[in-house]
């Protein structure tokens, strides 16, 4: 039989190459614990904490009172002049802060639906971690367009209702189309988070005392786990998983239609749908990097849901897309340096040699240079401090894509005495609010809501076994639906 | 003869499999049978009839309410105050074609959601039957048995490995 052969396990093979060795029991699915104990390791991890985790959550609290709130407030009080757009750049830094937290919160789609749909087993333990990121990721990208608004008590004036003269908005601008996707996607990404949090929530009210009770109690709805209910439940979630995919392509390439539709050197471009996409998975991927390793360093018996191939496999996404986005920014890069349109042409040699150069090749360097000097290599990719660092740089890189997108290409038009280069003013506080916001969302988060799907875990630990084939030990899965 | 609700609690899905089946032969009929369980157990791995769903019914029907929704913001509204621009339609396609896509991918999005609220009879704060257990992977067997066999039904699952054999308790969740 031919799996009697060396790579199956025979001494030669193990002799000739030991650093193929691999104990599938390091891995989650093949290393299971009973599921009590896990739901006891979830529930501690979750009301322990550290003097220094209020510390934080505190200069979070401040910075968002601060920085958001008041910084808003005044803003909303004296006007949109105390922010740095002005002619030429009309769009600003919110709108940088939209685009990126929009493509952030890609990542909880992404990971959670397609690796569902795929049945990638190791997207298991972090799926709510990165749904969770989409939803504080979006409600950021949605304060960032009241910001942009100004007047942001009209904001209404875009629902699709008619005003007193029985005017309805046009639908036929990309605003309006923006405001449908990205309200589809809010609220289609936070049902989906809901849905499988609902047995963990019951598993949480099962083990609670006092105010938690009561707060699981309300949020499970009642869920004891009967075949009706599970039956229903994995219904709704592969239909969401499937339905939630094509919203998500929709809204990043609506976004970028935001730009693509208007002729402006540097915007106009048919692969800027893609292009987008792909920049937000990016981002959104280096962003779970960064949260997982901050997750698994931070708190309680994380090591052991989330370990080295957790971050192999989101290494390898993480390149991929590094592939993918490098071959997309090219794309859109040749084809205008090539086109010989005059005013992208100064654009473009701009970019390169103007004031802004250093963050159009810093946003190369860290996009894509980075990613493919070192995610080819395994013991970068598990080795989760430098996942982080490389998930940041992306990110930075991303914000810095974003930024040259908006107010850069802004700056440079075909009327020369117009040309100004955009300094943001309050934007700056307004940044760091929402950048502060997110944090405390999800600090709160996770001492209230269980970040690892413990049932999702314990359904794969099930499915996966240890076959042993010839002398070797072989992991299989079997198909549980 | 009244009947009583006992609830046997397995560890693992074989025996909670081999105990329906042994229910089924001492003449419990699946309409009295009931299985709770932590994580997703198939009706083909207990032997139990398919569980009917209305999520996906409701989702289709969402997706076409959203559809028709989604025609009428981009293709009806514009006519109820029609301001003709030159040289533009008043109802062009490819944009009419994102606003119905959206439209459609919301209500069936929300239509699944809601569908698993009213399938569920979500939310539902009442007393019923459950165990705390049942969270910690233990799976769950409820079943009506006249009152006086009440006895003979408990041997039954004890002697297919159930950890516990008690009268169902229904408890405030």
């Amino acid at each position: 039989m031919a799996v009697t052969s060396g790579y199956l396990g025979s001494e030669k093979a193990h002799t000739d190459h030991p650093e193929e060795e691999h104990d599938p029991r390091e891995s989650l699915m093949y290393d299971p614990l009973p599921r009590g104990v896990m739901n006891d390791m979830v529930m501690e991890s979750m009301h322990t904490t550290s003097w220094k985790f209020w510390v934080v959550l505190g200069i979070l609290a401040f910075l968002v009172a601060t920085c958001f709130f008041y910084a808003w407030g005044y803003m909303i009080a004296k006007g949109l002049g105390v922010a740095g757009v002005m002619r030429p750049s009309y769009w600003g830094v919110f709108l940088v802060n939209t685009v990126f937290w929009i493509g952030i919160s890609h990542a909880g789609t992404f990971i959670s639906a397609i690796l569902r749909v795929m049945k990638a087993e190791f997207r298991r333990p972090f799926t709510r971690a990165a749904e969770l990121m989409t939803t504080f990721g979006l409600i950021q990208a949605g304060a960032s367009i009241f910001m942009h608004l100004g007047r942001v008590w009209l904001a209404y004036w875009m629902f699709p209702i008619p005003n007193e003269r029985q005017l309805w908005p046009n639908f036929h601008s990309p605003l309006m189309w923006d405001l449908l996707a990205i309200t589809t996607y809010v609220l289609g990404s936070t049902m989906y988070l809901f849905l499988p949090l609902i047995p963990d929530l019951a598993m949480a009210r099962d083990r609670s005392t006092g105010w938690r009770k009561t707060f699981y109690r309300i949020l499970a709805l009642g869920f004891r786990g009967t075949e009706g209910e599970w039956r229903h439940l994995t219904t709704a979630m592969n239909i969401f998983a499937f339905a939630i995919i094509p919203v998500m392509f929709s809204v990043h390439t609506i976004v970028s239609w935001d730009f693509a539709m208007a002729m402006r050197p540097g915007w106009s471009s048919t692969v800027f749908g893609p292009y987008f996409v792909l920049g937000a998975l990016h981002s959104g991927m280096g962003a779970v990097a960064v949260v997982l390793v901050i997750m698994r360093s931070t708190m309680k018996h994380m090591d052991y849901f989330i370990r080295k191939e957790h971050f192999d496999g989101l290494g390898k996404l993480m390149m991929v897309v590094s592939f993918a986005y490098a071959y997309f920014f090219f794309n859109d890069y040749i084809v205008q340096w090539y086109g010989g349109d005059r005013w992208t042409d100064t654009l473009l040699h701009w970019l390169e040699e103007g004031p802004m150069a250093w963050m159009f090749f810093q946003m190369v360097g860290f996009n894509i240079v980075i990613p493919f000097l070192t995610l080819w290599n395994k013991r970068v990719r598990t080795t989760p401090w430098l996942l982080a660092i490389i998930g940041l740089l992306i990110n930075v890189g991303m914000y810095w894509e974003r930024y040259i997108i908006v107010p850069v290409t802004l700056s440079i038009n075909r009327m020369p005495f117009t040309w100004r280069l955009y300094e943001p003013r309050i934007e700056i506080f307004l940044t760091i609010g929402t950048f502060s916001m997110f944090l405390l969302f999800y600090m709160i988060a996770s001492r209230l809501i269980p970040l690892i799907p413990v049932w999702e875990v314990q359904e794969g630990q099930m499915v996966h076994t240890l076959r042993k084939v010839g002398k070797a030990q072989v992991p299989t899965v079997s198909e549980f639906e | 003869m009244s009947d009583t609700t006992l609830l046997a609690l397995f560890e693992d899905i074989d025996p909670a499999a081999e105990a329906i089946d042994k229910l089924h032969e001492m003449g419990v009929t699946d309409d009295r049978l009931n299985v709770i369980s932590g994580i997703p157990i198939t009706h083909k791995m207990l032997g139990r009839p398919h569980p009917w769903t209305n999520v996906s019914r409701l989702a289709l029907g969402g997706a076409v309410a959203g559809f028709f929704f989604g025609l009428f913001l981009n293709f009806g509204t514009p006519y109820l105050y029609n301001v003709p621009v030159g040289g533009q339609y008043i109802t062009p396609i490819p944009p009419g074609l994102i606003i119905v896509f959206e439209m459609t991918m919301l209500f069936a999005l929300l239509s699944t959601f809601l569908g698993v609220f009213l399938d569920s009879f979500f939310p539902n704060y009442g007393p019923m039957e459950y165990v705390g257990q049942i969270s910690d992977g233990k799976i769950g067997v409820f079943f009506k048995v006249p009152q006086e066999e009440q006895q003979q039904f408990s041997d039954a699952m004890n002697q297919m490995g159930a950890e516990s054999v008690k009268p169902a308790e229904a408890r405030q969740l």
